[in-house]
């Protein structure tokens, strides 16, 4: 215990903060969202945006290698007031990915409304991924404005375990910046 | 400390282990890559926990060196031991890992390998192809059929020709996605309906394609235009849906799967060399971190009981002896503590003796020099080299030395200090120097004059002493000058008692007879004659009156110890003698004003006065201005009378024996009174001195005790 009293908890916080601070390299923002349009119907708001993911020889390579690139997509409907801290009224989290299957040779691509396509040149596939037509969210409040928080990311919990544990290597911290809009009042 | 370290040391290992887990590629739920992420970092934070700890302590173990503190600089040593024996053995076995490792993951990913997976996968793909070909030909052939059939008859036709060519399923559709013929192994089969994109593409030209279905079956599926006889007819498209036969349909994903993990392997290996070199850098620092923390609990589990000896010997050095030592375990150390405190406890025993004999050997020292410091005998112990190694107060105050101890100092200086005493060293020096084997006790007296002072008479012994260091000497020094002078005056008593008794007793029958010669002759004879008689008899009588004057100053001189003590205040005394004489014209009186009363003989003690004036009187004989000074003081339980004179004073070469019968200056004197007064004051346990003063003239001292009956 004399250790602790002669060096006290500000070193050991100040040590582990040095550590935290190793494992938490800030994410590149490799995505970018842009065109975001949102609509609704039937009680449901319907998202189409497009995208810029920046891939480099690195992650084009592992696709060509089989490995599935899944991206993750949050959404987050929030309400904004000046005095309280920031309310998460819902979270949604969809996915959607590309893979090379070497078997039949095409990239298959698993969009964010769970529909399967496949092409037979990478630069094709990139191109569906990069477009996200008609996400569905269902959120009915039609007293208050919210506002919707958009982020895409690299869920790198998919890759593998190589390459997710491998935190030195920061080719896959592709993250986007947050995309905010009004959600308009159902109809 | 050491259970911090302890306990981070296990929480390390534990974590490790996890971390090991973690790598592995088997799919735990428990440890996930979240979870790797914490436990790297928590593996971190332990490591650097540990260089904190391990700093903490060496900062610890310098301080205590800078301190001096007992065992801190064999802790060291122990520690830098331990360090090194495992440190350097765990960096080894770290870089044969890191290159064996490194080497390992590359063994993976072999040319070979490769490309067997890859001809394996184009085996596969070959196989399809040629299943694909297989169907397009049977698909052309069935459209071919069809298309040169009658429309009734082309259900028929279509299921004939699916069975016959052992297909499972075919679908004839025209351009609008209209199903128009369907034949199928299964009954139910209810046939999804092709994208527009492949009915357009497929009422063109022939294509198709492999597709999957959950992952275990792959089937083809081809799109043939049917080309009939009424072009004006909607154009007609023939699907076939066939499986590829599940034994090729296993091997072929079997390598498929095989061939995408291996691709992901090559390209995570970099990954996986970083995460197993990460993980095994971890091991090694937590394993030398570990070692290096240990050795510090090792290193002052080893020294704390040799610095606590090293302490209990420092505190033994300063004369503590009750340092006991805890014991510890049943080791050598442990035999080792067992036996210092056997020894200390031995040690303490013999100290406490030691004590006791020192205290005992203090009190004999202590009771020798209290006896040699009130012997008024001098003693000096003299080494064979003549420095003297020991000496009381009165040796010091013989030979004149200011310091009370003369230890440590040749005999010679001193010597040189007082040079009268130079026989005595002669003599001694003559002594220790000869080279006599067996030197006996030797004494010798030695009558030492000085110009001016008393003639002392010194005794001297020598006894030799043979002790441990070498010979010594023991030498005695005695002032026999009293006994001396008090048995001169003994023999001069008896010789003038026996003078008086002798001489006395025929001087009367003479002067009677003297006086009567000339009583009864002085008429008888002539006037010349009886003058004569008359000289005669009158010198007769003279000389007898003078015989009898000394006769009784004789007598007086030897008369017995016989004194009356009545109380005498000594300055009403010198006034009435002062009276008596009427010489007070050259006296000066200073006396305090009250005179203490001294118990004494008062005849006595005016016949000293008178004795003592008269004697001033006749040295101011010849001297202009008569001058005589009597002071009486009081000190302590005594009371002081100096008698002054500027008269002519006493020669040199009889001032030392000036209290001895017939010692005068005088022509007419006998000698006899100065030994008389020292008689007297001798009898009163007084002390007189006589003296010279410096220009001329004489001062007498006499203490006389006072209040004492």
């Amino acid at each position: 215990m004399r250790f602790f009293k002669k060096f006290n908890i500000i070193i050991i916080i100040s040590l582990s903060l040095v550590v935290v601070n190793m494992f938490t390299f800030p994410d590149e923002n490799k995505i970018l969202i842009k065109d975001v349009v949102i609509s609704n119907n039937n009680n449901l708001h319907y998202i189409s945006f497009n995208q810029e993911i920046s891939l480099n020889y690195l992650i084009r390579e592992a696709i060509d290698k089989g490995i599935p690139l899944v991206f993750k997509v949050t959404l987050k409907v929030v309400e904004i007031n000046d005095i309280w801290p920031t309310k998460t009224i819902k979270r949604e989290v969809r996915y959607y990915q590309i893979r090379y299957k070497a078997l039949r040779e095409i990239y298959k691509i698993v969009d964010i409304n769970g529909k399967n396509y496949e092409y037979k040149n990478m630069d094709d596939a990139i191109q569906k991924i990069l477009k996200v037509e008609d996400l569905e969210f269902s959120f009915v409040d039609k007293h208050m404005d919210y506002e919707l928080w958009l982020n895409v990311s690299l869920e790198r919990k998919k890759l593998p375990k190589p390459l997710q544990v491998n935190y030195f290597d920061r080719t896959w911290n592709m993250n986007s910046e947050k995309s905010i809009h009004k959600l308009g009042k159902l109809n | 400390m050491k259970y911090i370290i302890t306990t981070v040391a296990f929480i390390g290992i534990a974590l490790l282990i996890l971390l090991a887990k973690a790598i592995s590629n088997s799919d735990s739920e428990l440890i996930s890559s979240d979870s790797f992420r914490i436990l790297l970092g928590l593996n971190i934070f332990f490591i650097c926990s540990l260089i904190v700890l391990i700093a903490f302590q060496i900062f610890r173990l310098l301080q205590s060196i800078k301190k001096e503190i007992t065992g801190s600089r064999l802790t060291l040593r122990l520690v830098m031991s331990f360090a090194l024996m495992g440190v350097v053995p765990v960096l080894i076995v770290y870089l044969v890992s890191v290159n064996f490792l490194t080497k390992s993951i590359e063994s993976w990913f072999d040319v070979k390998v490769e490309s067997a997976l890859e001809g394996g996968l184009t085996l596969g793909q070959k196989t399809i192809d040629i299943l694909m070909s297989d169907i397009e030909l049977k698909g052309k052939s069935i459209a071919y059929s069809i298309g040169n059939s009658d429309p009734e008859q082309r259900n028929r036709l279509l299921t004939d020709l699916r069975a016959k060519f052992g297909i499972q399923d075919a679908v004839i559709f025209d351009q609008d996605s209209i199903i128009i013929e369907v034949s199928s192994e299964k009954s139910d089969l209810i046939p999804p309906i092709p994208t527009i994109e492949d009915l357009e593409r497929g009422g063109r030209e022939f294509f198709g394609r492999i597709e999957e279905k959950g992952g275990e079956q792959i089937f083809l599926k081809t799109f043939t235009p049917i080309l009939t006889k009424n072009v004006m007819s909607k154009k007609l498209i023939l699907q076939l849906t066939q499986p590829i036969p599940p034994s090729i349909a296993n091997l072929a994903l079997s390598v498929e799967s095989v061939y995408d993990e291996y691709q992901q392997l090559t390209y995570s290996r970099n990954s996986l060399k970083i995460i197993y070199i990460l993980t095994l850098t971890l091991v090694l620092l937590l394993a030398l971190l570990s070692s290096v923390a240990a050795s510090f609990v090792i290193s002052k589990r080893f020294s704390s009981p040799l610095a606590m000896i090293a302490d209990a010997t420092r505190q033994i050095s300063k004369g503590n002896y009750k340092k006991i030592i805890s014991e510890q375990g049943k080791d050598e150390i442990g035999v080792l503590i067992r036996s210092f405190n056997s020894m200390t406890s031995q040690l303490e025993e013999a100290t406490r003796n030691s004590e006791k004999d020192r205290e005992r050997l203090e009190v004999a020292r202590t009771f020798l020099e209290t006896i040699l410091a009130h012997l008024t005998t001098g003693v000096i112990v003299l080494d064979d080299k003549k420095i003297i190694r020991l000496n009381n107060i009165s040796a010091s105050k013989m030979l004149k030395n200011k310091a009370t101890s003369m230890s440590n100092k040749p005999m010679t200086e001193i010597i040189s200090n007082n040079l009268l005493f130079k026989p005595l060293y002669k003599f001694v020096e003559s002594y220790i120097d000869s080279n006599k084997k067996n030197k006996k006790e030797v004494s010798q007296e030695f009558k030492l004059n000085k110009d001016k002072e008393k003639e002392r008479t010194i005794m001297l012994q020598v006894t030799p002493l043979n002790d441990n260091k070498g010979k010594s000497y023991v030498l005695v020094i005695d002032d026999v000058s009293d006994v001396t002078q008090a048995q001169r005056h003994s023999a001069w008593g008896e010789i003038a008692r026996r003078l008086a008794h002798e001489i006395k007793n025929p001087l009367t029958p003479i002067q009677l007879s003297a006086e009567r010669i000339q009583h009864k002759f002085k008429n008888k004879l002539s006037e010349e004659d009886s003058e004569i008689l008359e000289r005669s008899t009158n010198t007769i009588v003279n000389q007898v009156n003078a015989l009898k004057i000394m006769v009784n100053e004789f007598a007086e001189y030897a008369r017995p110890l016989k004194t009356r003590k009545d109380a005498v205040r000594i300055d009403k005394l010198i006034d009435e003698v002062i009276d008596l004489y009427e010489i007070d014209k050259i006296i000066q009186i200073k006396k305090d004003k009250i005179i203490q009363i001294i118990y004494a003989d008062q005849n006595k003690l005016r016949q000293v006065i008178i004795n003592l004036l008269e004697n001033s009187q006749d040295a101011l004989k010849e001297i202009k201005e008569q001058r005589i000074k009597i002071f009486i003081k009081n000190k302590a339980n005594e009371v002081e009378l100096i008698i002054e004179d500027n008269g002519i004073g006493i020669p040199d070469e009889i001032i030392g024996r000036i209290f001895e019968p017939y010692v005068t200056s005088k022509e007419t004197g006998t000698g006899l009174g100065l030994a008389i007064v020292h008689k007297i004051i001798e009898e009163h346990e007084g002390k007189i001195n006589i003296e010279r003063i410096k220009n001329s003239g004489t001062r007498v001292t006499i203490n006389l005790k006072s209040g004492k009956k």
